[in-house]
């Protein structure tokens, strides 16, 4: 539906904002997850979400529905500038993350909860920064497989694969620090 | 089961993890969508809010302009070297053309032949104010050795002083006419052809009329007209049959008057100095020495004012070529009415010329692209490289 009205996009600008318009509303908190995810700072977190819809939006008249789904290449290009920005700020990707805020799931839920996230955020930052990628485009963003292979530029079986070692790895270290 | 309730609680949790933005934050970015994400300013946080920056200037986004500029900018430089090559090319043309004219077969012919008489053209070197001999009676300026002057332009004096002498050139001119005409014109033209010198005061120095069909039947004249009527006499000439070809040429010879007239003057002071040695003379052998020098020297000033006076002719009357033929009009004279085939010739001129500058823009532009492209593949390969390298 979404590549659908894209293609649009190309024969009447107006069906094309619409259309636009209604990949942001879908991605909006799903690109600011995944780019928070890679950058570990709230505030460049922002920057780069809204510099990637900008970036979007005006190569919007440009995207191939034939190349992938509309999802598929938000996400590359929001990629693109999550990592121009840590290229410039000489960040690498293992940065220490932020303090994982225990506030913001465990104060209604229960003591076990909140011991058990914290032990999967412990192990999410042992992970390498690829395989923390996908668990980010997978599980923060909410892409399809096809999707995430797009987005990284490898084949959907690969991505499959990949994403199983990684589920995998999180899985022992999860258990590892319990 | 144990594993998979594991599982489902691990993307449970993973899913609590997801960060998530701040309502301000998404209340922006919802406004900006709605504005069609107007470009943000990559200006200083100093420089925007400096009260006395104007809107617009903030507006302005020299990065952004830059960009958008690129385009324009280098279409207006590829239309620059096109205009410019254009130029260029037209001007080789046309020089070109010139000097097809001035030196066609018939015409160089005839002027090699006037020529021939007497051809003291030495190269000399500029003298300025040594030609009071040469000058006619009456003329006093230290310059007037050209006796005809026209044509004005900048002279290069010693010491690199250039200075516009409008009047004291000597410009020797020529002049070639084809005129078409049917066979049985061609005495009456031929008659006319003399009237009309005749009344310019001019000179027919050759001619020869022939008779016959079209193609044979033709006549040619050699002429001298006074430079001063030559304009006159040419469009008296013109006016007698269609015009198929005209060709004018002018040459400077100030250069070789000025020179004679300097060897003119210092021969008359030798002359001078040999009366006075020849005055004071006090024997029998040094007179007769004295007189054989001062013979040998007259005499080489007698030629030197024959050279002279040629110099002057040649700039006081013009040369003139007049051909009378009948028949189709020659392809190469390029007289006669505008057809297709001067259509066709000239559209073909046009795109040879078109297709020069266009191998010039791209003989400039071609390794500017070139490199131009090689960077950005270098840039980007960069880039892509280093976007790896962030992620480990």
């Amino acid at each position: 539906m979404e590549q659908m009205l894209v293609a649009e996009a190309k024969d009447a600008p107006r069906a094309g904002d619409l259309a636009f318009d209604r990949l942001y509303r879908s991605s909006r908190d799903d690109v600011y997850a995944y780019v928070a995810s890679l950058l570990r700072d709230a505030p460049a977190a922002e920057e780069v979400t809204a510099a990637a819809f900008e970036r979007a939006y005006r190569k919007r008249n440009r995207f191939d529905p034939e190349r992938g789904e509309p999802r598929a290449w938000l996400f590359g290009i929001a990629r693109n500038a999550a990592l121009d920005e840590l290229r410039r700020r000489g960040r690498q990707a293992e940065l220490t993350a932020e303090p994982a805020d225990l506030h913001s799931f465990g104060a209604e839920e229960g003591a076990e909860h909140s011991e058990r996230r914290l032990a999967v955020s412990a192990a999410l930052e042992r992970l390498e920064p690829r395989e923390r990628e996908l668990i980010a485009l997978k599980f923060f963003a909410g892409l399809e497989n096809r999707e995430l292979a797009r987005v990284l530029g490898i084949s959907e079986s690969n991505a499959g694969t990949k994403l199983h070692r990684a589920m995998t790895k999180l899985r022992e270290a999860c258990d590892g620090a319990a | 089961m144990e594993p998979r309730r594991d599982e489902d609680q691990l993307v449970a949790d993973l899913r609590a993890l997801r960060p998530t933005p701040r309502p301000e934050f998404t209340a922006e970015l919802d406004e900006r969508a709605a504005a069609g994400f107007p470009r943000r300013s990559r200006l200083p946080h100093w420089f925007e809010s400096a009260p006395v920056i104007s809107t617009a200037m903030r507006n302005k986004r020299p990065a952004h302009l830059g960009r958008r500029l690129l385009i324009p900018a280098g279409g207006l430089a590829i239309i620059a070297i096109a205009a410019v090559s254009a130029v260029v090319a037209t001007n080789e043309g046309g020089s070109s053309a010139g000097e097809n004219n001035a030196g066609s077969a018939s015409t160089l012919g005839f002027l090699n032949k006037l020529d021939s008489d007497s051809q003291p053209d030495h190269s000399p070197s500029y003298s300025p104010g040594a030609t009071e001999e040469a000058a006619p009676a009456g003329e006093s300026s230290s310059s007037s050795a050209a006796p005809s002057t026209a044509g004005a332009s900048a002279e290069i004096e010693p010491f690199g002083r250039s200075v516009a002498r409008p009047h004291n050139r000597a410009v020797e001119r020529s002049a070639e006419l084809v005129l078409g005409a049917d066979p049985a014109d061609v005495a009456d033209d031929s008659a006319e052809v003399f009237e009309a010198v005749h009344a310019h005061d001019g000179i027919v120095l050759r001619s020869s009329t022939r008779e016959g069909e079209p193609g044979v039947a033709a006549a040619r004249f050699e002429l001298l007209i006074p430079s001063a009527k030559l304009g006159d006499a040419l469009a008296a000439l013109s006016a007698i049959d269609e015009v198929r070809s005209r060709h004018e040429a002018t040459a400077d010879i100030t250069a070789p008057t000025v020179n004679v007239g300097e060897l003119l003057q210092d021969s008359k002071a030798r002359i001078d100095s040999l009366l006075a040695q020849l005055e004071a003379a006090e024997t029998e052998s040094e007179r007769e020495a004295v007189e054989a020098e001062l013979r040998q020297e007259r005499r080489h000033r007698a030629r030197l004012r024959s050279q002279l006076q040629h110099l002057q002719r040649r700039a006081d009357l013009s040369r003139v070529l007049v051909r009378i033929e009948t028949g189709a009009a020659d392809e190469s004279s390029g007289g006669g009415a505008w057809g297709i085939d001067d259509a066709l010739r000239d559209a073909g001129k046009v795109l040879a010329v078109a297709a020069a500058v266009t191998v010039v823009a791209l003989a400039i532009l071609g390794p500017i692209a070139l490199i131009a492209l090689l960077a950005w593949l270098a840039h980007r390969a960069w880039v892509r490289r280093e976007r790896r390298r962030v992620l480990g």
